[in-house]
């Protein structure tokens, strides 16, 4: 199967119809490849977007992979040059943290992705529901990228690719070492090294790395660059120089990028003198081109060497070397020891999973991933650590996520102030329970005093009144007894108002307190308490502190 | 260096051990909860006894893990089994776990092999072996020491031996004798046969002091006596002794390493031998180095002994300045290439060294 059934999104009924929109997350054809298939052959109109570098490559590198399978392998039932054309007419570039309006409802916003030129993060978002979806990314900045950046969005479901997750990679010191270390072997030896690169960052990467080396250990052999490499990489870096990180951004305001006083440019005829060299050619996978001419001039000699972007689609020579295939036939004549060294383009791993997660604040996770048990490890980390759900669905597989919406609710103002006046003030880091009633009416919702939200619905208010007895031993008399408590209570609650009413009751706020002799045991006085709902917190303290009975010197 | 590789983990390790398949096991002693356990698929150049011209990875890959609830800071595989053993504070219980990579990922908590908890007791120190079943041997103390099956949790040996000292280290000679070592420096040696007493015990090399001591024992070759191989002891003061088994009343040679004083602590000593070099051992836990020694040189005065090679990796790794720089936790020889190491700080990294013998030394 050439490319992904697309039947598994609807059965029935155009995809223009059911779709909202496509979204392309970078230029690398696992990503990408399919898109003219699926606009122009099996039929859809609506909008395409992507981030404006993305949009600039996909077409050539899609022009390439058509040629390599038309022209070269000769596929049939495969998209054309004006197809491609075409989609890319249905393209609308979007910008970095741009929210774009996609209808009434979706909106949709890129994030900074890392991993190769243009790559994004999307996250969309119905009302406050949200997805965030990551395609590949990078979370360890590169020499020429930076790392991939999420705010606190908080989206309800990340998904994230994790194929990835179970690398641990080594440093980018110790693979600059080696690389160095095998480049330099080689040109010890007098063998030649060839780089195909496709245009961007690597090449520059590796150039300024080269030329530091070269410099500190005052190599002569010739580095070159194609010429079609400069002024390709020249346009791009103009257009997008906001993409790549800071320090490339430097260096390019600086000097132009190819200003190297140890690499030259380089000429065809260059391939055939004698003694080492270095030389980056285009394209990138050798699968045309001036770096496969190159290829077919040194692939045969085994001091010489070939390191590899490490991305390259089926079918090309490039993809074929990687899969370590040492023996090529190339128009019938079989070729030997290929040797070469692959630079792998950074894809997240756990650390960066977790560091991601540990950004957004997604509510669930959902891991893209290759084999599910290979991916349960993760799965558990990852609910250890952030207490969400993780899921991983198999193709085909359909997962339901529940989100817990945002519901606004307005406060009546009586109610706020009224809350606010009891007590200190809340803040940040001590938040104080309010109380209210919720009305839900026409499809609004409302936080109400009780007061308020009887008389809206034309309630009769009831009161709640608690009655406590609390024995007391005391053989004096009534009126003496009651005494003894006003005293003992205007004593202990010196901030409330203590009165001795002239009918025989206490009362501290509303709260009224009488007492009456027991009616089996004169020794005994019964004092009933008793309070409004309102007073439940003073009621039960003055009950419990009654209980503990009255101190004897009181008189 | 021919070749390094420094990776970081996540949480560091004071642990690296071999597993079948040349994997290699990692895991974390942090006091929160939460410690993975990983086995991990070394890079394709480790792989490979032969280095290869040029490979294209050069990552590891986790295989699987597992949770502890513990700090880990002993783990041992269980041979011609998928169990492996783990121990670390608060006790001297061991836990049992099942790893089995073709099904999934996970490494499972199996159970937990519980030992009788006196006050004052540390984390065991184990050893395993595949005898009549397999084994576990198992002890923080020199009276605690036992072997437990691990599949049937029972008990083979207890050993009745006088002496609450604090264990070191310990090892299978064979199915039948077993070599304790004291953090006192006193070396004991066992014979499962005769559990009321031992074979014979050696003492440490120099008085008692604050020094605390721990071993390195070798594998011999198949055939041949297992008590023909050296012991070697380091102290926290740098000195090494090594011990003939067969001819215990002398020392085979003594030497001092070049280490930082004062000392930083005895929590991560280790020694080891070469398993493919005749008389290298490297030695590391003093700071964020770890020393390669030729004993093939050394004599019994206890002088100052120069180190063939010194590995500083760790040293540069870290943000620098102002945290505490990183101490090597543990290292370890690759089984088949003879000059590799693996070694572990505090940091969180580990590395992959290969280094080269330096001029003049055939």
């Amino acid at each position: 199967r050439r490319f992904p059934d697309f039947s598994y999104i609807t059965q029935n009924g155009r995809l223009t119809d059911f779709l909202d929109c496509v979204i392309i997350s970078h230029f690398h054809l696992d990503h990408c490849g399919a898109l003219p298939y699926f606009s122009e052959m099996v039929g859809y109109d609506g909008p395409i977007y992507m981030t404006h570098p993305t949009k600039a490559i996909c077409p050539i590198l899609l022009e390439d992979y058509r040629k390599i399978t038309v022209d070269k392998k000769g596929e049939t039932n495969f998209f054309t040059s004006q197809m491609i054309k075409d989609c890319m007419k249905k393209v609308v570039a979007v910008h970095l943290h741009q929210t774009v309006q996609v209808d009434e409802e979706l909106e949709i916003k890129a994030y900074y992705a890392g991993h190769v030129l243009g790559a994004a993060m999307f996250q969309i978002k119905v009302g406050c529901e949200s997805v965030v979806y990551t395609g590949d990314y990078n979370m360890t900045p590169d020499r020429h990228l930076g790392a991939a950046w999420l705010d606190k969005c908080r989206p309800d479901l990340l998904i994230t690719e994790s194929t990835y997750a179970t690398t641990i990679r080594d440093s980018k010191r110790c693979r600059e070492r080696d690389f160095l270390k095998k480049v330099h072997e080689t040109v010890e030896r007098g063998g030649k090294v060839l780089i195909p690169v496709f245009a961007l960052g690597r090449a520059q990467e590796l150039c300024i790395l080269l030329e530091t080396f070269w410099e500190r250990m005052n190599l002569k052999a010739p580095i070159y660059f194609s010429t079609g490499l400069t002024e390709k990489a020249n346009h791009y870096y103009k257009l997008f120089i906001t993409w790549t990180n800071q320090k490339i951004r430097k260096t390019f305001v600086q000097r132009n990028m190819f200003e190297f006083k140890h690499i030259k440019a380089f000429d065809r005829a260059f391939a055939d003198n004698p003694g080492p060299m270095v030389v980056f050619a285009t394209p990138g996978m050798l699968h045309a081109g001036q770096s496969l001419q190159i290829f077919r001039k040194w692939a045969g000699n085994e001091k010489n060497m070939v390191i590899m972007p490490g991305y390259c689609v089926q079918g090309t020579v490039g993809h074929k070397i990687l899969s370590g295939q040492r023996k090529l036939e190339m128009e019938g004549r079989q070729i030997l020891e290929v040797k070469l060294q692959v630079e792998p383009i950074a894809h997240a791993d756990a650390k960066g999973i977790m560091q991601l997660i540990r950004q957004a604040e997604p509510r669930n996770v959902l891991l893209v991933h290759g084999e599910a048990k290979k991916m349960e490890f993760l799965k558990q980390k990852i609910e250890q650590e952030f207490h969400v759900s993780c899921f991983m669905p198999a193709n085909g597989e359909t997962t339901t996520i529940l989100t817990n919406p945002c519901i606004p609710v307005d406060i009546s103002l009586g109610l706020l102030k009224r809350e606010t006046a009891i007590g200190a003030a809340p803040d940040a880091k001590r938040p104080r329970l309010m109380h209210g009633t919720l009305l839900m009416k026409d499809n609004s919702f409302r936080l109400v005093s009780p007061e308020q939200a009887l008389k809206e619905l034309g309630l009769a208010e009831h009161q709640l009144r608690f009655t406590c007895r609390v024995h007391i031993q005391d053989p004096r008399k009534e009126h003496e007894t009651v005494l003894r408590v006003y005293n003992h209570l205007k004593g202990v609650l010196k901030d409330y108002s203590v009165q001795h009413l002239p009918d025989g009751s206490i009362t501290v706020e509303s709260i009224l307190i009488q007492a009456t002799a027991h009616s089996e045991d004169q020794g005994t006085k019964v004092l009933l308490v008793s309070w409004t709902y309102q007073d439940e917190e003073l009621g039960s303290y003055l009950t419990s502190l009654l209980k503990k009975g009255l101190p004897q010197s009181t008189p | 260096y021919r070749d390094l590789h420094t990776f970081e983990l996540q949480a560091p390790t004071r642990l690296i051990e071999w597993a079948r398949g040349n994997r290699v096991c990692v895991a974390g002693y942090g006091q929160c909860d939460g410690n993975e356990i990983l086995q991990l698929i070394p890079p394709p150049t480790l792989l490979t006894k032969e280095t290869q011209g040029l490979c294209p990875e050069r990552d590891f890959k986790v295989e699987c893990g597992g949770f502890s609830e513990r700090p880990v800071y002993s783990l041992k595989y269980v041979p011609d089994t998928s169990l492996l053993v783990t121990s670390g504070p608060p006790d001297s219980s061991l836990q049992v776990w099942q790893v089995s990579a073709e099904d999934s990922d996970v490494i499972k908590s199996v159970s937990t092999i519980a030992t009788e908890n006196g006050t004052g007791q540390s984390w065991a120190k184990i050893a395993t072996i595949s005898a009549r079943a397999p084994w576990v041997l198992h002890g923080s103390r020199l009276d605690r020491v036992q072997i437990t099956e691990v599949e049937s949790r029972k008990n083979v040996y207890t050993a009745a031996i006088q002496g609450n000292e604090e264990l070191g280290s310990l090892a299978f000679l064979d199915c039948n004798l077993l070599l304790l070592c004291c953090a006192t420096g006193q070396l004991c040696l066992a014979d499962t046969r005769q559990p009321q007493s031992l074979v014979e015990a050696v003492p440490a090399p120099s008085a008692p002091c604050s020094e605390h001591w721990c071993m390195g024992t070798r594998h011999a070759a198949q055939g041949s006596e297992p008590s023909s191989q050296p012991v070697a002891r380091l102290s926290s003061r740098g000195l090494l002794a090594l011990t003939d088994l067969r001819k215990t009343s002398e020392f085979l040679a003594l030497a001092k390493a070049r280490v930082p004083s004062p000392g930083s602590g005895a929590e991560f000593l280790c020694v080891s031998w070469a398993p493919a070099l005749e008389g290298y051992l490297a030695v590391s836990g003093f700071d964020g180095t770890v020393h390669v020694y030729d004993t093939q040189s050394w004599d019994s005065s206890g002088k100052e002994a120069e180190p063939i090679f010194v590995h500083k990796g760790h040293i540069f790794g870290g943000a620098g300045g102002s945290r505490d720089p990183p101490l090597v936790t543990v290292h370890t020889w690759h089984l088949q290439k003879p000059r590799t190491l693996l070694s572990a700080a505090s940091d969180g990294s580990l590395h992959v060294w290969d280094w080269v013998q330096p001029c003049g030394k055939c």
